[in-house]
């Protein structure tokens, strides 16, 4: 009767825990780094077809 | 040219705070579960992530109908933008519930009816990136592309109920959920209010990430334009 009375400790998942939020911050990390990185590229390549056009004329 | 609005650059900084207070939240306020201990702050942003999976395949499926009644690509854009990031951020909770599964279930993966459907589901999404990437004439890719997102997107209530029509062992947490659900708890206070400003914090996210992706493709297009502009 007491030993049902007493609480029983959590279980010890700290790694799973820690596993879980390093796959949730670092897809999200490179998902964002993907968007500047593209976006970056595309401002480039912009700038390179202005740059042909304005030669062309 | 190319500059970033106002409202945008405010939209970053308040989902960027949000999700500061989020995390705090997570870690610091919700307590303790007591049975399955640390794993359990897994599911705060698992299902959050699993809700902004579910609300960018429902814009895209809504895209993919505003396209097919307007034909302006412009809704192309916004269907293709939504599903890139829902797509990203459901495999997001696919891999961290297995990780939690591991945690409270004792296994990585079991073919369970939630976990099934939600494999097909970013399975299909997946199918919807070769889609395109398989056909050169863009209104061609756009019209196909709206009907595939308004057809895939049946997987995604199935995906939603099929905890609370099948006999599973993935716990529902709100609502009632089977018998047989392994890693149900219930939600004290704290734990609601983390659970409730994750799914806002996840909002934002989502509105503040497809407002840059709409941008990406508008830019994406106008490249193109340039270059053939630049080739003939």
């Amino acid at each position: 009767m007491i030993t049902s009375l007493i609480q029983q400790a959590p279980a010890e998942t700290t790694t799973y825990m820690v596993a879980g939020y390093s796959v949730i911050f670092g897809i999200m990390l490179i998902y964002i780094i993907s968007l500047v990185l593209r976006n970056r590229n595309l401002k480039r390549d912009m700038q390179s077809l202005h740059e042909l056009e304005r030669q062309d004329k | 040219m190319y500059s970033k609005p106002r409202i945008l650059t405010i939209l970053d900084i308040v989902t960027s705070l949000l999700f500061i207070t989020a995390v705090a939240l997570v870690f610091f306020y919700a307590p303790l579960e007591a049975v399955m201990g640390q794993v359990q702050r897994v599911f705060y942003f698992h299902v959050a992530n699993a809700w902004v999976g579910m609300l960018g395949f429902l814009v895209a499926a809504i895209s993919g109908v505003a396209y097919l009644l307007k034909a302006d690509r412009k809704w192309d854009i916004v269907g293709l933008a939504a599903i890139e990031i829902s797509f990203v951020f459901f495999l997001t909770a696919i891999v961290s519930g297995s990780i939690w599964a591991r945690g409270s279930w004792g296994t990585w993966w079991t073919w369970d009816p939630r976990l099934t459907s939600a494999a097909i589901a970013e399975l299909l999404y997946a199918a919807y990136f070769m889609l395109r990437q398989g056909i050169e004439d863009p209104d061609q890719r756009a019209r196909i592309g709206a009907i595939y997102a308004i057809l895939s997107f049946i997987s995604v209530p199935l995906t939603f109920i099929s905890i609370r029509i099948f006999r599973t062992i993935h716990p529902v947490i709100i609502g009632s959920g089977a018998a047989s659900a392994e890693g149900s708890f219930d939600m004290t206070t704290k734990m609601l209010v983390t659970f409730m400003f994750s799914l806002l914090t996840f909002s934002f996210i989502f509105a503040d990430l497809l407002w840059h992706r709409i941008r990406l493709g508008r830019l994406t297009e106008e490249r193109e334009t340039l270059r053939l502009k630049t080739l003939q």
